[in-house]
This record gives C-alpha cells, sequence and structure tokens, in this order.
C-alpha cells in the first residue's frame, strides 16, 4: 500500500499539497488548471485509486456543471454578448468565466480526495506536532475516542434493551428520554475509565519532564531531492506569478491570449512541480512491473549449481 | 506474589509503592526506595524505574496505534528519539511486536493490550515492577503468555517483580516469596513451600485457597501433610505427580510386604513410609541421577496397572456430584437452538456455524471455548439480542431467559443500587409492594443489603455482578444466561456465585454459563460442552467430558489421571483416593 509518493516523508507530501492549493487558487489560467488537475488524475490513478474517484465523480461533476451554468446566469459583465436568455444578456465572458470556475472547482475537489489518500491522519498529526506538541497529543487522545465510544455504545444499547430502555419503541418523549439514559451509561463508563487511563499516565510519568517526541518518519536522500525541487520550481512559478504572468484577464473584457516566452518558462517549472509525485509513482509502477519480467540479474545460483555438481564430480 | 481476598488491601498497596499512585488519606510509617525515601525521589526516577500495570487492559491505554502508545512513555520522560528508536526495536523484538506496530490498539485482542501495556512500562527500563492483577480480564491462554513473559523478565533481566494475583497455579511456583494480606494485614510472608505449609498446618487456612492444585492434593491427602517438611510440598503438576508415582509404589510395596491392609491408620503409616522412601529417593538425587531414575520407571508401570485394576468401578464411587444423578437425560428441553449461522456483518466471518445445542430443564450447563469462538454471540442469540441469519432457537412456551453480560456496568444507570433495583422492578410490572417484597428476598440471597444506597459504580467487581444478576433475577427468568461469570473473583466470591447459582437452581432456575474457567465447571456444572469453529463438538456430563480430554481438563485431573481418570475435582481425588490405596 505505502509505495512511491506515499512513502515519502510527510513534509514533502505537506508541500505538494500546499503549493498546488496555493496556485489553484492564485493561477487563473486554464492552461494551468487543466495541467494540474491532469497532475493529480494521473496521481491518484498511478496510486490505483480509480475507485476512489469514481465514487466521487458524481458530486463532484454536479457541483463544477452547475457553477458553470450558473455563472452566466447571474454575471452579466463583459462585451460580447451572444444571445439574451429570458430578457438577460448571456456574455462570452460570463461564459469562460463559469468554465474557467468549473475547473478551478475541479481541481479543489480532486486536490482533496488526493490529499486525503495520501496525507492520513498519522502523518497529518506528525506534521501538526512539530508546530503544536501538546495540542497534537490532545487532539490524537480525543480522536481514539471517537470509535471507541461508538463501540461501547453499540454495547449499551445492546443489553439496555433488556432493561426497557430502547430507543426504537415507545413514544417520542420515552424514546428521547431513553436516548438520553444511554448517553448516561456511556458517560459514567466511559469516565470512570478515564479515571484509569489517567492514572496510567502518571504512572509512566506524564508531565514530569518536558516530553520528546518520538517520529516514525525519516527523511531520506530522495525526500530531500524532491523537496528541493519542489521549492525551487514552486518559487520560479510564483515569482512570475508575481510579474503579472499566467493571468488570463476575463472581464470587463476578454483579451487575446498571448503566450510569451516568460510564460512558457513559467508553465515549464509550474509543470515540474506538479507532475513530480505523478513521475514518482510512475517510476515506481515501472520498477515493479519490469523487476517481474526480467529474470534474477545475478547468477550466484547458477554458480553455487555447478560448484556443487563439480564438487560431487571430484 | 501477594495474595488475600479482593478487599483485603493488595491494590491500597501496591498504589503506595507507586509515588504518583499514592492514594488520598492518612499515611503513616517510611516507605524507601534503594534507601530513600519513595517520596523524595526525582520524578524521572519514579515514574522510570518503578513501573505499574494495572487490571483492565482497555483502560490503560492511551494512543490510538501500537507504536505511539510505545512511545507514550518515553516521551514524556524526555528520552530522545535515537535512544527511544533503539528501545523499542529491543522491546519489540522481546514481544514479537513487531507486525502489530503500525495496528490500531483497537484491533488488539486482551491479552495483546496487556502485553502492549507491559511493554510500554519496561520501555522505561524499571527496575521493579507493580502488577495488579493484570490477567484477572484475560482469557487462561492469554494469561499464561503473559505470565511467562513476566517470568523471562524476572529470570533474565532479573527485574523485581511484585504481583497480586488470582490465578495461582503458574504464578506461585515461580514466586520467590509469598504475602497474605487480609483486612489490611500481612498474614503471612514466606518461600512458597513454607507458605504452603502454614496453610497445611491450621495455621493459616484461609490460605489454602491459595495454593496450587498439588499443594493442596498433598496437604489434604498426605497423612503427614501437618509435619511435612516445606521442601517435600509439591507446587507444580510435575512435582505433584512424582509424589502420586512415590506414593502409590509405596504403597504397592508394602502391600505385597504385609499381605493385606486393613484400615486407614495403617494406610497412613504406609503412605509416611512412602514418602521417607521418596525423602530417601531425593537424597539419592543429588549427588547422581541415576539410581533415582529407576524406581520412578517402576512406579509408572505400577500406576498402569493400578489404574486399569480399578477404573471400572470408578463411575459408580463418583456419588457426591448429585446434578448427573438427579436430572436425568429426559428432562424436557427448554431452549433449543437447531443449526444457528450467525456473521456479524454480510461479508463477515460466520461466528456460529450451524450450531445445534439443547438446554434441558433444570441443568447447569458450561459452554466453554477459546477466545473469539463466538462464546458470548452464542449467549446474545440465545437471549433473542441477535436474530441468527440461518436455523432456529426455540423456546419453551411460556419461558423467559435473562442474560448477565460479561461487563455488569452496562446494566447501570441511576445513582444507587436501590434505585437501580426498584426500576427494574417497575419494568417487569410488578407493583410496588411486590416489588418490595421481591427485592428484600433478592437483597438476602445477593447479599447486598449493605451496598443498597451505594452508587453502582463503587462496588467491587464481584458485587456489581451480583447487583446485575440481581436485577435480571426480578424479570423472573427460567433461564439464566451467563456470560463469563468468574472474571475477575477471588476464590472466596468464586465460591460465593457457585452456592448462589446451586441456590437458584433449587429454584427452579435453568442455567447456561458461558466460561473459560475450566476448574469452576468441573466442580459445579451438570454438563460441558465446547464450542470449537462455530459449532459444538464435545458435550457430557464433566466426568465425561474432562476424562476425555488431555490438554483442556482440571489442574487435579491432570495430575491424578494416571490412577484415577474420573476424578476431576479435590473432593473426588479425597473420596476415591484411600479406596484405591487400600486396592492396590
Amino acid at each position: 500500500m505505502n509505495s512511491g509518493f506515499r512513502s515519502m516523508h510527510p513534509g514533502v507530501a505537506l508541500l505538494y499539497y500546499a503549493g498546488l492549493l496555493l496556485f489553484a487558487l492564485l493561477v487563473f489560467h486554464p492552461l494551468f488548471l487543466a495541467t494540474e488537475m491532469a497532475g493529480l488524475l494521473a496521481l491518484l490513478l498511478l496510486q490505483g485509486q480509480g475507485r476512489l474517484l469514481l465514487r466521487g465523480l458524481p458530486f463532484i461533476l454536479l457541483m463544477a456543471a452547475s457553477v458553470a451554468l450558473l455563472n452566466p446566469l447571474f454575471s452579466h459583465r463583459g462585451a460580447h454578448i451572444l444571445f439574451y436568455f429570458l430578457d438577460q444578456p448571456i456574455t462570452l465572458e460570463a461564459v469562460l468565466y463559469g468554465l474557467m470556475m468549473m475547473i478551478m472547482l475541479l481541481t479543489i475537489l480532486i486536490w482533496f480526495i488526493s490529499y486525503n489518500y495520501t496525507v492520513t491522519t498519522d502523518k497529518f498529526m506528525y506534521l501538526f506536532a512539530a508546530a503544536a506538541p501538546r495540542t497534537a497529543l490532545l487532539t490524537l487522545m480525543a480522536i481514539r475516542f471517537v470509535p471507541l465510544f461508538q463501540r461501547r455504545l453499540r454495547q449499551i444499547t445492546l443489553i439496555q434493551r433488556l432493561r426497557g430502555v430502547d430507543t426504537g419503541t415507545g413514544s417520542l418523549k420515552k424514546r428521547m428520554r431513553d436516548g438520553m439514559t444511554l448517553l448516561k451509561v456511556l458517560l459514567t463508563w466511559s469516565l470512570e475509565e478515564a479515571l484509569q487511563t489517567g492514572d496510567s499516565m502518571t504512572a509512566r510519568g506524564y508531565g514530569s519532564t518536558k516530553r520528546s517526541t518520538y517520529s516514525i518518519f525519516k527523511a531520506d536522500l530522495q525526500d530531500k531531492l524532491v523537496m528541493l525541487l519542489l521549492t525551487v520550481s514552486g518559487m520560479v512559478t510564483l515569482l512570475f506569478w508575481l510579474q503579472g504572468y499566467g493571468k488570463l484577464e476575463i472581464y470587463p473584457r476578454m483579451n487575446n491570449m498571448d503566450f510569451g516566452w516568460q510564460d512558457a518558462v513559467m508553465y515549464g517549472s509550474f509543470c515540474l512541480f506538479v507532475l513530480i509525485p505523478a513521475g514518482l509513482e510512475g517510476k515506481e509502477k515501472w520498477l515493479w512491473r519490469s523487476s517481474k519480467h526480467s529474470t534474477y540479474p545475478s547468477d550466484i545460483l547458477k554458480k553455487t549449481g555447478t560448484r556443487s555438481m563439480s564438487y560431487r564430480s571430484q | 506474589m501477594l495474595c488475600g481476598p479482593s478487599g483485603s488491601g493488595k491494590t491500597t498497596l501496591l498504589r503506595h509503592l507507586k509515588r504518583e499512585l499514592t492514594p488520598v488519606g492518612t499515611f503513616s510509617g517510611t516507605l524507601t526506595y534503594r534507601g530513600q525515601l519513595v517520596s523524595s525521589l526525582p520524578a524521572a526516577v519514579a515514574a522510570g524505574e518503578i513501573g505499574m500495570v494495572f487490571q483492565n487492559p482497555e483502560a490503560q491505554i492511551v494512543m490510538d496505534t501500537v507504536w505511539h502508545e510505545l512511545a507514550f512513555s518515553m516521551e514524556n520522560l524526555g528520552i530522545p528519539p535515537a535512544v527511544m528508536r533503539t528501545r523499542l526495536a529491543e522491546i519489540c523484538g522481546l514481544f514479537g511486536l513487531e507486525p502489530l506496530l503500525y495496528k490500531s490498539v483497537h484491533e488488539l485482542s486482551g491479552g495483546q493490550k496487556q502485553l502492549l501495556n507491559l511493554a510500554s512500562v519496561l520501555l522505561l527500563q524499571p527496575k521493579v515492577l507493580l502488577l495488579d492483577e493484570p490477567t484477572s480480564q484475560l482469557d487462561p491462554v492469554a494469561a499464561r503468555e503473559f505470565i511467562m513473559a513476566l517470568q523471562r523478565l524476572n529470570e533474565e533481566m532479573s527485574v523485581t517483580v511484585i504481583i497480586s494475583e488470582h490465578r495461582l497455579e503458574e504464578v506461585l511456583p515461580l514466586a520467590d516469596r509469598v504475602l497474605m494480606l487480609e483486612e489490611g494485614k500481612l498474614l503471612a510472608d514466606a518461600a512458597p513451600r513454607l507458605f504452603a505449609r502454614y496453610a497445611g498446618s491450621g495455621e493459616l487456612t484461609s490460605g489454602q485457597y491459595y495454593l496450587p492444585a498439588a499443594s493442596r492434593l498433598y496437604l489434604s491427602l498426605s497423612p503427614e501433610a501437618d509435619s511435612a517438611a516445606p521442601e517435600n510440598i509439591p507446587l507444580t503438576m510435575r512435582e505433584g505427580r512424582r509424589w502420586l508415582h512415590s506414593l502409590t509404589e509405596g504403597a504397592e510395596k508394602a502391600a505385597a510386604a504385609a499381605g493385606s491392609i486393613a484400615d486407614r491408620e495403617d494406610q497412613a503409616d504406609q503412605a509416611n513410609r512412602a514418602n521417607r522412601a521418596n525423602r530417601a529417593n531425593r537424597a539419592d538425587h543429588a549427588p547422581s541421577p541415576k539410581p533415582a531414575l529407576a524406581p520412578n520407571a517402576h512406579a509408572r508401570i505400577d500406576s498402569v496397572t493400578a489404574a486399569s485394576a480399578y477404573s471400572p468401578e470408578v463411575p459408580s464411587t463418583l456419588s457426591n456430584r448429585p446434578d448427573s444423578a438427579e436430572f436425568p437425560a429426559a428432562a424436557a428441553p427448554l431452549l433449543t437452538c437447531r443449526e444457528v449461522t450467525f456473521r456479524y456483518e454480510k461479508e463477515g466471518r460466520e461466528v456460529l456455524r450451524k450450531l445445534s445445542l439443547t438446554l434441558k430443564q433444570g441443568e447447569l450447563l458450561a459452554v466453554m471455548g477459546g477466545n473469539g469462538a463466538g462464546k458470548s454471540t452464542l449467549l446474545h442469540v440465545l437471549n433473542g439480542l441477535l436474530k441468527p441469519q440461518r436455523g432456529k432457537t426455540e423456546l419453551a412456551k411460556g419461558r423467559t431467559t435473562g442474560l448477565l453480560a460479561q461487563n455488569p456496568l452496562l446494566y447501570f444507570s441511576y445513582d444507587t443500587v436501590a434505585e437501580e433495583l426498584q426500576h427494574m422492578g417497575s419494568y417487569a410490572g410488578l407493583s410496588p409492594e411486590g416489588a418490595e417484597r421481591e427485592i428484600e428476598a433478592l437483597l438476602e440471597v445477593f447479599r447486598l443489603r449493605e451496598v443498597l444506597q451505594s452508587h453502582p459504580h463503587d462496588l467491587s467487581g464481584g458485587q456489581q455482578q451480583q447487583t446485575a444478576l440481581a436485577m435480571m433475577m426480578l424479570m423472573k427468568p427460567d433461564i439464566l444466561l451467563l456470560d463469563e461469570p468468574t472474571k475477575g473473583l477471588d476464590p472466596a466470591a468464586k465460591d460465593r456465585l457457585a452456592v448462589l447459582l446451586q441456590q437458584l437452581r433449587g429454584q427452579g432456575a435453568t442455567i447456561l454459563i458461558v466460561t473459560h474457567d475450566v476448574e469452576f465447571a468441573a466442580r459445579h456444572a451438570s454438563r460441558c460442552a465446547l464450542l470449537f469453529d462455530g459449532g459444538i463438538t464435545a458435550e457430557g456430563t464433566p466426568a465425561e467430558f474432562f476424562s476425555s480430554n488431555y490438554f483442556y481438563t482440571t489442574a487435579v485431573n491432570r495430575m491424578v489421571r494416571d490412577w484415577l481418570p474420573q476424578a476431576l475435582t479435590m473432593e473426588d481425588v479425597i473420596s476415591l483416593w484411600p479406596a484405591s490405596a487400600y486396592r492396590s
């Protein structure tokens, strides 16, 4: 499960996703947005998460399409009027703007899917703990309680049914009262256990000195290299954006798209930024595929075979 | 090892030794650790060098993944990451935790959780380890594993272990010292054999509860128990069997010499001789093991012939267990389930698979089985809380069932025991006066009168269980379904529970218990069944059931099976042994 981009240091993933989100919001240009979306899609597909994508697709498309349709209906800015709809002018600019919004929304929604898949809770908490260790610890302990309470509540519901406490039967008032009883049982029980948990924490020296943090993640050379590449390409893109490149002006009047060398350089470094993870993932895929087909590279096995035979013949 | 009934102050004593957990109250006297007052120890030493593991495996866990839980204690003491990594690697190697490292804590079994708790404490490299009934919530297999881990720590790392425990069969032979507490007073402080000696000589009769089967058998069978030298008292199964071998062998020789033995005195005399011979054997043993081996081999042959000689008569002498005779197999079936199949989720494993079981009027059926065999699920299905996907459970007309779940806390929702009972009474549809009368009667039976105004959570485990059981009894169920009723109870509380169950049976209740407790089932059940792979694989009266098992049987049976294959309990052996000695 953990291979390629997903197995990299959480810092790399954080940098990548932060950069992508920033660019999705800043760089208002169809080419850039489409590239970003393609990069994310390629990453997800290479990670074998097509199913995950497919499941979210109806919602994503609905959201995106409604933005594309609604924008021209409500915004009438722009110089090129295409036609009139219910006495309202529909302008070319508004339609294009709506389409741009659609792409942007699509990108961000796919970003979320990819982010959720790659940056799991423990990675997030690791990053979070670096910034705020105490809060992170509390959050982690609290997170554990959610499934724990669910399991306990299920048990309580089952057993309390034996004494007539059941939220499934009776009048609304009784059901509400029973629900409260169940929660009360859960709360008393959990507080009781929490006291023991507290004992166990103090017994193990909680709060006796300044805490250190153990980390299961280690940054290796590749992590550092990718981090550097991402930073450089991201910075270059950002610098060009600050110079005013990579912006498409639609309102109040659409300009001609002229694509100079500056835009080309910016696009190049942006492509590098977006496609690094997909590239890593692709490399991983290729590695396994090729190693499956190729024969064992070393001939040690053969050698021992002949040697033992020759030994025997002696 | 610390022993004593619950409420004798074991936990309080242990908590005093762990400074962070010292109970609130007035304290006098001094407590020192390596010559330094415990209260003046530096925080890191107090937390790190004295480690403690508690009873409830679940409640001690703080984090949600195994690696984080393990790291938690080290993080607290500010240990640098590189050191943490090494220590973690070591401990994972020692306990085989590596495959679990990235698992979520709730996926672990109870035994694994408790090992995790132990490992987490050990990461601080304690010199003293305090354990407060650490295996009371575990099944026998997990408990044994846990105790073996402790033994390794003690022997290989020479960690001082102070453990309070009810599971004596395994722990007592390992202990260097046994302390017995009662009502806050230290009754005994001795090496295990000496402790057994005290318990046997009448100076400390309540100590008998806390001896392993071998010692108890020795003390009640051996005629010289009162004067036996402590080093002769067997503690383990192996020592017990060796002693029995020497006993039968000696008896045989004497019988051959004297021709016939008529009364018990003679036999006692003989056993004396046997024991002397035994001691002589042991004396031989020390310089050269060779001559000592021969009589042992000889004894084994003797014992086989002895066993074959009298085994046909055994069933008739096993009359001290009335149940098998009192309730003939022809009694009306009360609850039957026919080819029941159950799983929790559509894609899940079949927990119960084509399981058929019949419960008859007046029985006490004990269903046994390993962890996760589906014992609790079976009870829920029998009670109607869960509907099986296939098959049928049938309850005789007009009969009801009452379920006592493993965790009695699930039943309580009011502030006092009295309120709990009153509300249950009104749910059961009793009139206030009727409920009053019923509750009065139940308080008497369950001995709950003194805790009537307490909060249910403040009671001891045994009392909580009895309160929940009393609540169920208000519904007047014909069939009681009890889930692990002996879990976490001390020996005295177990005996009280047994008396209670027999009393309820006497009033016409039919009882089904699921349990890990082989000794309890052997002693008190009228029928036993084994749940394995989703179905009932073996069933029969305790004598039939256990004597055909090799591993899954009582400690006493394992010890005496060469001579008395059907004897399961101390009482069986005591009543049968003189007769067999006489015969041989």
